[in-house]
């Protein structure tokens, strides 16, 4: 059974303490505290065991014990090292995204090779993305002066290049999956790319004034030799031969071993059996050479016979040069029979019995293996971050190569990752946006994660506001657009921006918030005598049936405007019909008959007889609704305002009584 | 490997009993057994008190903060047998509400989910339940379940808000009848399903596995299955995990999630339900996470400062 990690918190309290958390969005809250206390007697200030929690895998807020030690009043902020603060790998984070949609989106009627190409292209493609991130890495390595900067940026470059030799192995073993022969090159290539330690000293010969003479001459050779560089190996010897004239029997031998060796190519027309036979020709030939002695004057001639033949003890021989166990792996499989059978990886036989696989070892291992799902789960376990397996994952998935396992959490290996991979942007205040990408690819649970993300992002601003509008307004998620819109007219309300609150709540079609704010506008006029957000009122158009109240607000802005463009008879009718329609709140009749008074007392006549009859009716009903109570409250200002109303309307009745009774022109 | 990249200094003269995040992890609250509720702005690693929140009379024991979408609001319970909402208002934190209907300490508070409104349940020593519904312009009503746990109870957790078929979108500005449930954990060994019918609060379900208190209760937010989950731990050191198939909420089975060595005070599962925390008297917080046979494995596993590696793996099913 593995261990389980362990967290510490540096700082917090070691003596036996409780630990008290809570879930933030992307975090962890902890502190210290006594869970016995509750429901008991406390006695204030007992000393006892305070809590400092440590999140696992989120931030958290830790509190330890000040100094002094009595009670605890320190929070620690701790946070799980997360690459997705780390600033040189946003390239990844971004770039990577852009492939996994194109890859998401390709062409899957593409069948066969044309499917195949363009995978191994989009595997290349991640893999230069790779690179990139590794040389910014490393030029800000170098570009540092900060002794841990420089540090934590080497320790990238070497987990960057890690992921990428697992990734390339991936790439040739299980997306590019080429037959024995063009895998063993493709391997061969990897292998050339990935062990660098000995190209210094290749280069160091090769550049010399006289390689022969050098003393690292015979290990170059080697190197070319275990490397499959037989080009290169044979003109380094021929080198050799010309300095040496009495070896030059030999050199012809060897050379021509070298040359007749059979490799496999790319574009191989020959059958199997053609190139078992052709191999097996050959072998036999440098067999008979190295048992007649044909080498056994010079040593290392004869020890690269013996590479030729595949012998083990002779390749291993070669460890140092080697530097790893996948070199050893992969040479005695280029010398090993052509139709590759399935090879033990003999770790132990290069590592030597003591040392244990690391963690990058077991990752190559169980690719060359063929089992991809320890290939992921020991990359889950390895990298601290999710990126790699899930856009591995994906990859293999889309090559049809993974069987699908069926989890609580994530309906398979490829969406759970992906999940969890997501799931972590989320916590960035900018990566975000690429999480929701990721989450609309995974069919299962991609849309509840979003809801349940999208939810908590901060809405500092309005222009964010409209981001994750925008976002849930396009995936129909309509929940969470009603709430982001409650919320920002929330905020708005708060911070006094009527208008804007009201234009959220319109958006959320949230009716009670909108009566709230119209009532607020409406009081505000009232206190003010004019309106603010005009524009806005202005133009409500059809949302303005929301709300009863706000209803009542544009129309009444209306009659306003209806007013200070001096169309009397029209803001009139308006004005009344809003009595009479009972858009009006009673509350606010009042108001309203006060802001007939103007209009009774034109020159002109504007409201008819039957008009000045609803008047007085709405004016009777007002005061008639009031109780005996309130009309005794009622200070001199209201009873004046009654008394004046009435009196406006008795004498708009009459003018206007005269004047329908009158006949025109007569 | 983890780095410590702020601290807070909370300036509580006592122990702190609880601290909560804000939906965004823009704030931080926190309670404490000197009687006072302070609340911190940590954006950007920063810490600003906002407020320091005095009205409590004894120790306060967790405080809960409501959806954004009806303001800056938040609750506190106490030993002071009060429950007090606090409401930010013209950028003050100021006293809203404050309910005394309970006879003893109140030590559990939890918000509905917003689509219900504005409603939070607390749970106190004398065993009853009150929910406190606000109304419009500052009123609250009030509905209790008296004797919902004998001796009384610890926690309530509300589940998450489940529309009856709703795949299908309900006319906007219809408000779509949502079934209220909510859990409850009590000094009778028990926890409680409560359903709300017809306007009143009933008990829909007993479970039944713990041999000593329960201490805390939590409901998985939904990702959409037709399951619900609710963990539950106890004085008795056992966590469990329990799913009800159907949607009638009828047949509730248990998962022993682990036995623990001592007391397990607090379970708090992460927001899309894939980690549940859990917090022991072993003075540890533990992090689970259920693996692809169905099994609970423990996935980290923090340690009160001495290092070192825990050796806590599989939970084990069948230790009784």
């Amino acid at each position: 059974q593995a261990a389980v990690p362990s967290q510490v918190v540096p700082g917090a309290d070691p003596s036996a303490r409780q630990l008290c958390f809570a879930w933030g969005p992307a975090e962890v809250l902890v502190c210290e505290t006594l869970f016995g206390r509750r429901g008991e007697s406390p006695s204030r200030g007992e000393g006892g065991p305070g809590r400092a929690l440590l999140p696992g895998t989120l931030t958290a807020y830790v509190a330890g014990t000040g100094e002094g030690g009595s009670s605890s009043s320190r929070l620690f902020v701790v946070r799980k090292d997360q690459d997705i603060y780390i600033q040189t790998l946003r390239k990844l984070f971004n770039e990577s995204h852009g492939i996994f949609i194109g890859l998401q989106r390709s062409e899957e009627e593409l069948a066969g090779k044309s499917r195949k190409a363009q995978l191994v292209q989009v595997s290349k493609n991640y893999r230069s993305v790779i690179r990139a991130c590794m040389e910014d890495m490393h030029q800000a390595a170098i570009l540092t002066r900060d002794p841990a900067l420089h540090s934590q940026y080497s320790t990238q470059v070497s987990i960057l290049s890690a992921m990428e030799l697992i990734w390339n192995l991936c790439e040739i073993l299980f997306v590019e999956a080429a037959a024995a022969g063009p895998l063993l090159l493709r391997l061969l290539d990897w292998v050339r790319l990935h062990v660098c330690d000995v190209d210094n000293m290749v280069h160091e010969v090769l550049s010399s004034e006289n390689p022969s003479k050098h003393e690292l001459f015979w290990n170059v050779v080697d190197v070319f030799v275990l490397q499959g560089r037989m080009d290169e190996a044979r003109h380094l010897l021929s080198k050799e031969a010309s300095a040496n004239p009495t070896s030059v029997n030999m050199y012809k031998i060897l050379d021509d071993l070298m040359k007749k060796m059979p490799v496999p190519s790319l574009g191989n027309t020959q059958t199997l059996t053609e190139i078992e036979l052709k191999w097996q020709h050959w072998h036999e030939e440098c067999q008979r050479y190295l048992q007649d002695g044909t080498f056994a004057s010079n040593s290392h001639m004869e020890s690269i016979c013996k590479i030729l033949l595949g012998d083990e003890d002779a390749i291993l021989e070669k460890k140092d040069l080697m530097t790893t166990w996948y070199h050893f792996l992969v040479t005695r499989l280029l010398y090993s029979h052509p139709t590759v059978k399935p090879m033990e990886l003999r770790m132990d036989l290069f590592l030597g019995g003591e040392s244990s696989p690391e963690p990058l070892d077991t990752i190559l291992m169980a690719a060359f293996e063929f089992e991809m799902h320890q290939v992921i789960k020991e990359c889950s376990i390895a990298l601290s971050n999710w990126w790699f397996v899930a856009h591995l994952t994906d990859l293999l998935d889309h090559c049809k190569l993974l069987q699908s396992h069926n989890l609580y959490f994530g309906s398979n290996m490829r969406e759970f990752l992906l999940l969890e991979y997501a799931s972590g942007l989320f916590s960035h205040h900018s990566l975000w946006q690429l999480g929701v990408d990721y989450f609309d690819h995974c069919p299962e649970y991609g849309r509840v994660y979003l809801e349940l993300h999208i939810e908590r992002i901060p809405l500092n601003t309005e222009q964010k506001a409209l981001k994750v509008l925008r976002i849930c307004e396009q995936r129909q998620m309509h929940e969470q657009v009603r709430s982001i819109c409650k919320i920002m007219a929330m905020k708005a309300l708060r911070n006094n921006r009527l208008g804007s609150a009201l234009s959220w709540s319109i958006r959320a079609k949230d009716a009670a918030f909108a009566t709230l704010i119209s009532d607020r506008f409406l009081k505000d006029y009232c206190e003010s005598g004019c309106f603010s957000d005009l524009d806005l009122i202005d133009n409500l158009g059809p949302s303005m049936l929301l709300s009863d109240r706000l209803t009542f607000l544009g129309k009444y802005r209306e009659f306003h405007r209806l007013y200070g463009e001096k169309r009397f008879s029209e803001a009139a009718k308006l004005l009344l019909m809003l009595m009479t329609a009972h858009i009006a709140p009673c509350s606010f009749w009042m108001t309203l008959l006060t802001d007939a008074l103007p209009l009774l007392e034109q020159k002109e006549v504007i409201f008819s007889a039957e008009q000045t009859y609803e008047l007085m009716r709405c004016l009777e009903d007002l005061t008639a609704g009031k109780s005996d109570k309130q009309k005794f409250q009622d200070d001199d200002v209201e009873t004046m305002k009654v008394e004046m109303l009435r009196l406006a309307l008795a004498r708009n009745l009459a003018r206007v009584i005269v004047k329908e009774g009158t006949l025109e022109g007569s | 490997q983890v780095s410590v990249i702020n601290t807070v200094d909370t300036s509580h003269e006592d122990m702190i009993h609880d601290a909560q995040m804000d939906y965004y992890g823009t704030r931080l609250a926190t309670c404490s057994s000197d009687r006072s509720v302070k609340i911190f702005d940590v954006r950007n690693g920063g810490q600003i008190l906002i407020a320091d929140l005095r009205g409590h009379e004894g120790p306060v024991w967790q405080v809960a903060w409501a959806h954004p979408m009806y303001g800056n609001i938040l609750a506190s319970c106490s030993y002071d047998r009060k429950v007090i909402i606090w409401k930010e208002e013209n950028g003050t934190w100021e006293k809203t509400y404050e309910y005394t209907g309970h006879d003893s300490s109140v030590n559990s508070v939890c918000w509905a989910p917003h689509d219900y409104g504005l409603i939070l349940a607390c749970g106190s020593s004398d065993g009853a339940i009150s929910l406190l519904s606000y109304t419009g312009d500052g009123q609250w009503e009030v509905k209790k379940i008296s004797n919902a746990h004998t001796i009384g109870c610890n926690a309530v957790s509300w589940a998450p808000a489940v529309v009856p078929g709703s795949l299908i979108e309900q006319p906007s500005g219809q408000k779509p009848n949502y079934v209220k449930r909510f859990a409850s954990g009590g000094c009778d060994n028990l926890v409680k399903i409560w359903k709300e019918e017809d306007g009143q609060w009933k008990e829909e379900q007993k479970l039944e596995a713990h041999s000593d208190w329960v201490r805390d209760v939590a409901w998985a937010p939904s990702i959409g299955l037709p399951t619900s989950t609710i963990a539950s731990c106890s004085q008795d050191g056992r966590v469990f995990i329990w799913t009800c198939d159907d949607a009638s909420g009828n047949s509730w089975s248990p998962k022993l999630l682990h036995k623990f060595n001592d007391v397990v005070w607090h379970v708090s599962w992460s927001i899309t339900a894939n980690i549940l925390a859990v917090s022991g008297g072993d003075n540890k917080v533990t992090l689970w996470k259920e693996s692809v046979d169905g099994l609970w494995a423990c996935i980290s596993d923090v340690n009160k400062g001495q290092g070192g590696v825990s050796a806590v793996t599989e939970g084990q099913q069948n230790e009784q």
